[in-house]
C-alpha cells in the first residue's frame, strides 16, 4: 500500500488502521535504537495474529492506546500516540526530506534535513525526532522551513564533489534529488573543498569518502541490524569520517546492503562500478533463489545481461535486505554457462557439443534401455517445482521410483506431512518465540536474514537462544550446549539446563537446520527434535514452533510435489541410468556408479555436467519464469528477466521434449497445463506468494511407524553450508564471490596467525571443466 | 487394523489433499490423523503424502505402477469411515 493511499484509509477510519500504519508503508519506528525496534516488533506481531484470527485481534485491541489528533499543514490526521513528527507527516501524505532517517534503523537526527516548523516552537524542528504532542500544528511548507532546508543543502553540497556525471548513484541519489528542490543554482562557498581518503572495505562495497554526508546510516545498520561492529565514526566536525578504524572488510553476509541505504555515492557496489547508468536498466521484479529464503529482488538488466541485483520490500521475508550472495553472485550467470547440449561419445570421451535432438535422442535411448529399477533421479538445490514435477511424472511413466531431492537422505517418508520439513513459524513469526534452539545450523551462513530478525529477538528482546550445533559468532549472544546429539538427549531428559527455559517459554521454537536432513541419521536425529518438540509444547493453538530451515531454494518444491523414493525403489541398487536436476553436490555425484549413464540438465558446466554422459542446457533463476518454494512453503514465481543463454531452454521444456522423444509424451504442452498438474499434486501451489500453513502434525508418528533407525550417532552436528559465498554452482562460477573467499581468507589469516591465506573458508572450489 | 489396510503392492504413491478448516475436509483430516500411523505401518515403504490448502477440494490420489497411472476420488463432506472405505475401494 502505498504511503498515500494508505494515509487516506488511515484518516477514514484511524483506530482500526493505527497499528498497520506504523507496519504497513514506510512510515515507521520513532523514539530511537532498541525501543524503537521493539516498539516496532511488538506491533508488526499484533498485526500479524491480528490478521491470522479474529479472536486474537480482539484480544490486542484493548492494548492499543487511543489515536492522537495532529494538524499537518492545517489537516487533521490521527496517528498512534507516540510517534514522530515525520511520521505523522507520512500519514498525512506530505512528504519531508530526510537523509539519516531510516524507518529500520535507529534514530541519529545528524543530518537536518527533515526541519519542519512546529507551532510555538521557536526553532524549526527535526521532525524525525520529534514525538508528536496531541494537537499538534505541524508546517511543511513555510518559507522558514524551505530557507532551514535550503541552508542545510547549502552546506551538504559545500563539500560535496560535483561528480555527479561519473557518479554511480547518479540518477538514484538522494542528494541529487532534493539539490533540484532545495539547491541553489549557484555556491558562496570559495574555500577549499574537504576531501576524505577513500577506505577499503573489501570486494563488495567500493567508497568514494569525499561524497559521503556522514548520515550514518551504514554505521547503524552494521551496528543493529547486521549485527558487526565493523564502521564507526572517527573525527569530529569537518575532519569526522566513516570508516573502519583500521584497514578491513566488513565481515557480514548482508554487507551489501549499506549501498541501499547510502543516500548519495559514497557507498556503491563495487561490481557494479561503471557498468551501467540506472536509467538504462530494465527492471524485473523476481525471487532470489540462492538460498532458502526466497527473498524479494529486482533484476537489473540491459539487453541479454543481468547488470544487478537488488532487494525490494517484502515484510514478510526479507523486510528490506538481501544476502550478498544473492547479491553479487549475478556475475556468475555470464560464466561457466552451458549454451549447448553436449553428448560424451563413449567411456572416457570428452564432452562434445551436439543438436539438441541428438542430445534428447541419447537421453531417451538411455532411459528406455535401462530396467526401471535402476532409473534415478536427483532433484538438485537450484531445480524450479515446474521442472520437478515434470521430471516426476516421466518417471512415473517409466516406474523408475528411485526419486531423491539433493541433501536429503532418501526416505520414503520424508515428504509425508508438511509439518515435518518447513519452517512452521514463519519468518515473520518467528520474532514471538520466546525461547529459541538451533539444532545443526550456522544460521550466518544459511540464511543471513533469518539471523538478523534472530539477533534483533536476542537482543532487543533478550529472547534466550541456544545452539546444538557449531560453535560460531552469531552475532548476538547464544548458549552453546555442545555439538552432538548428545545434548539433545540431555534436553529430552532434563539434565541440560536449557530445558527449563524451553519448558517456561509459552512460544518456544526449534529451528533444524539442513544438515541434519543430510546425515544418515537423520531419522534418530530428526525424530528426537520433534519429541522435544512435543515435550516443551512448540506446537499448541496456532503456534507451530517447529521449524526446519532448508539452505537452498530448490528442496522444499521436491518434498511439496514428493519427489521421494517409492515402495519398490531399492537405493542400495546400483543405478544404471541417473537424471540430474541441477544437483551438483559432491554426496550425490559419489553415490552414482562408474558406468551409470547420467543426464545433466542444469545451467551451469560444474562437477554434475562433468559426470555427465548427456548435458541439456536449462535456464538460471534470472532467465525463467518458474515457481520456488522458500523454507517456510511460501510458493513464490520468478519472472524472465534475460533469455537464456545459446540455445538452452528453459527446464520444464526439456523433461517435456525428453518425454515426447522417448515416447511417452507427458500430457502438458504450456506452462500453465504444467501449473495446474502441480496444484493437484500438491494444492500449496495453487496459491503464490503466501504461505499455506499445515495444521496436521502427527507428533511424529512418522517416525514411530517408520522401519528407520531411530539412532543418532555421536557425528558432531557442522553446517550444511561450509562456504556461503560459493554455495551453489552460481557463486562458485562468479569473480566476486571468488574475490570474498580470498579476502575473508586474508582476514583469518592476519588475526588467527596461520600460513594458508584460506584458512576459513577453504579452498575455492576448481572447476571441473576448466575456465 | 493395521493389516486391513495394507494397501495393492502396485501403488507406488498415496496423496491426501484437504483444506485445513473447511467442513468438507473435517472427514478426511479426522481419518488422516487416526490412521496415518496404520497406513504407515501396514505399508512402511510408501509415500503417504498429505498436503493442505485453503479451499482445495477434499481428494485422495492414488498412483500405481507400472506406468504410474493417477487415480482420484473426491473426499468432499465424507465421514473418516467412508474415507476409509474410499481407500479400499482405490487401493485394495
Amino acid at each position: 500500500m502505498s504511503v498515500a493511499s494508505m494515509s487516506m484509509w488511515c484518516r477514514a477510519s484511524c483506530r482500526a488502521s493505527s497499528l498497520s500504519l506504523l507496519v504497513g508503508g514506510s512510515t515507521g519506528p520513532l523514539l530511537g535504537g532498541i525501543h524503537n525496534n521493539a516498539l516496532v516488533r511488538t506491533l508488526s506481531s499484533s498485526s500479524a495474529s491480528a490478521a491470522a484470527t479474529p479472536a486474537a485481534a480482539a484480544a490486542v485491541a484493548p492494548e492499543e492506546p487511543p489515536p492522537v489528533e495532529v494538524f499537518v499543514n492545517g489537516e487533521s490526521v490521527q496517528v498512534p500516540k507516540g510517534v514522530s513528527v515525520m511520521q505523522a507527516c507520512d500519514a498525512a501524505g506530505v512528504d519531508v526530506p530526510r537523509f539519516c532517517y531510516h524507518q529500520r534503523l535507529s534514530i541519529a537526527g545528524n543530518c537536518r534535513m527533515c526541519l519542519v516548523e512546529v507551532t510555538k516552537s521557536p526553532k524549526p524542528v527535526a521532525s524525525c525526532a520529534m514525538p508528536i504532542m496531541p494537537g499538534m500544528q505541524i508546517h511543511t511548507e513555510t518559507p522558514l522551513v524551505k530557507k532551514a532546508r535550503e541552508g542545510v543543502m547549502e552546506f551538504l553540497l559545500a563539500n560535496h564533489p560535483l561528480d555527479c556525471p561519473i557518479c554511480d548513484q547518479g540518477g538514484e541519489c538522494d542528494l541529487q534529488d532534493m539539490s533540484m528542490a532545495y539547491g541553489s543554482d549557484r555556491g558562496r562557498f570559495v574555500e577549499e573543498k574537504r576531501a576524505v581518503e577513500d577506505k577499503n572495505l573489501g570486494p563488495l562495497v567500493k567508497t568514494v569518502m569525499t561524497r559521503c554526508i556522514h548520515c550514518t546510516r551504514c554505521v547503524r545498520f552494521a551496528t543493529e541490524v547486521a549485527g558487526v561492529h565493523d564502521l564507526g565514526v572517527t573525527g569530529r566536525g569537518g575532519s569526522a569520517e566513516i570508516g573502519t578504524y583500521l584497514e578491513k572488510a566488513l565481515t557480514s553476509e548482508m554487507s551489501g546492503n549499506v549501498i541501499d541505504l547510502c543516500p548519495v555515492g559514497a557507498l556503491t557496489s563495487k561490481p557494479y562500478a561503471f557498468t551501467a547508468r540506472s536509467w538504462e536498466l530494465r527492471p524485473t521484479e523476481s525471487v532470489d533463489a540462492t538460498d532458502g529464503i526466497g527473498a524479494s529482488i529486482r533484476v537489473d538488466a540491459r539487453g541479454h545481461e543481468v547488470m544487478r541485483i537488488v532487494p525490494r520490500l517484502n515484510e514478510s521475508v526479507n523486510e528490506e535486505w538481501i544476502g550478498d550472495r544473492g547479491r553479487f553472485s549475478y556475475d556468475g550467470l555470464r560464466r561457466q554457462r552451458l549454451d549447448a547440449p553436449y553428448v560424451r561419445g563413449e567411456k572416457g570421451a570428452p564432452l562434445r557439443k551436439a543438436t539438441w535432438k541428438d542430445a534428447l535422442e541419447a537421453a531417451a535411448h538411455g532411459l528406455r534401455s535401462t530396467p526401471s529399477t535402476k532409473l534415478m533421479a536427483v532433484a538438485g538445490k537450484l531445480a524450479d517445482a515446474e521442472s520437478i514435477c515434470a521430471l516426476k511424472d516421466l518417471m512415473a511413466m517409466y516406474d523408475g521410483q528411485n526419486l531423491q531431492v539433493e541433501g536429503v537422505t532418501p526416505s520414503s517418508d520424508a515428504a509425508d506431512v508438511r509439518s515435518s520439513y518447513v519452517f512452521n513459524s514463519t519468518l515473520e513469526r518467528i520474532e514471538e518465540a520466546d525461547a529459541i534452539l538451533l539444532v545443526g545450523t550456522d544460521l550466518r551462513k544459511e540464511a543471513p536474514l533469518l539471523n538478523s530478525r534472530l539477533r534483533r529477538s536476542a537482543v532487543y528482546d533478550c529472547v534466550p537462544v541456544a545452539s546444538v550445533g557449531p560453535d560460531v559468532d552469531l552475532t548476538y549472544p547464544k548458549k552453546d550446549l555442545g555439538d552432538s546429539a548428545k545434548a539433545i538427549d540431555d534436553l529430552l531428559s532434563g539434565a541440560s539446563a536449557f530445558r527449563a527455559v524451553l519448558d517456561g517459554a509459552s512460544k518456544p521454537a526449534i529451528i533444524v537446520g539442513a544438515h541434519v536432513l543430510s546425515r544418515p541419521d537423520a531419522y534418530g536425529v530428526l525424530s528426537k527434535c520433534v519429541q522435544l518438540a512435543n515435550d516443551v509444547g512448540c506446537v499448541s493453538g496456532d503456534w507451530n514452533g517447529y521449524n526446519v530451515l532448508h539452505e537452498c531454494a530448490g528442496r522444499v518444491a521436491a518434498l511439496d510435489l514428493g519427489f521421494v523414493p517409492g515402495p519398490k525403489a531399492d537405493v542400495a541398487t546400483a543405478p544404471g541410468f541417473v537424471y540430474l536436476m541441477n544437483a551438483d553436490d559432491e554426496a550425490t555425484l559419489a553415490s552414482i556408479p562408474e558406468d551409470a549413464f547420467v543426464v545433466y540438465q542444469g545451467h551451469h558446466g560444474d562437477a554434475g555436467a562433468a559426470r555427465a554422459n548427456v548435458v541439456l542446457p536449462g535456464a538460471a533463476y534470472t532467465e525463467k519464469g518458474a515457481t520456488y518454494v522458500n523454507t517456510e512453503g511460501r510458493v513464490q514465481r520468478t519472472k524472465r528477466a534475460v533469455p537464456p543463454p545459446g540455445s538452452a531452454r528453459e527446464d520444464w521444456e526439456v523433461v517435456r521434449a525428453l518425454s515426447e522423444v522417448a515416447g511417452l509424451a507427458l500430457p502438458y504442452d504450456d506452462v500453465d497445463g504444467l501449473r495446474v498438474r502441480m496444484a493437484e499434486v500438491s494444492p500449496t501451489f495453487a496459491s503464490v506468494d503466501s504461505v499455506q500453513q499445515s495444521t496436521i502434525w502427527l507428533n511424529g508418528s512418522t517416525y514411530a511407524a517408520s522401519k528407520g533407525s531411530s539412532k543418532a550417532s555421536t557425528a558432531p552436528f557442522t553446517s550444511s553450508i561450509s562456504n556461503y559465498f560459493q554455495a551453489d554452482v552460481i557463486g562458485r562460477s562468479s569473480k566476486t564471490m571468488a574475490r570474498c573467499v580470498e579476502t575473508r581468507g586474508e582476514m583469518y589469516a592476519k588475526t588467527h596467525d596461520v600460513g594458508s591465506t584460506l584458512g576459513e573458508l577453504g579452498e575455492p572450489s576448481a572447476h571441473p571443466l576448466g575456465d | 487394523m493395521a493389516s486391513k489396510l495394507a494397501l495393492n503392492a502396485a501403488v507406488s504413491e498415496l496423496r491426501f489433499v484437504l483444506c485445513q478448516s473447511s467442513p468438507s475436509s473435517a472427514g478426511t483430516r479426522e481419518f488422516v490423523s487416526k490412521s496415518y500411523e496404520a497406513i504407515k505401518k501396514a505399508n512402511p515403504r510408501l509415500p503417504v503424502l498429505i498436503r493442505e490448502a485453503a479451499g482445495a477440494e477434499p481428494s485422495l490420489f492414488v498412483r500405481t505402477a507400472p506406468q504410474g497411472v493417477e487415480k482420484r476420488l473426491s473426499l468432499a463432506n465424507l465421514n473418516a469411515a467412508d474415507v476409509k472405505k474410499a481407500l479400499e475401494s482405490l487401493a485394495k
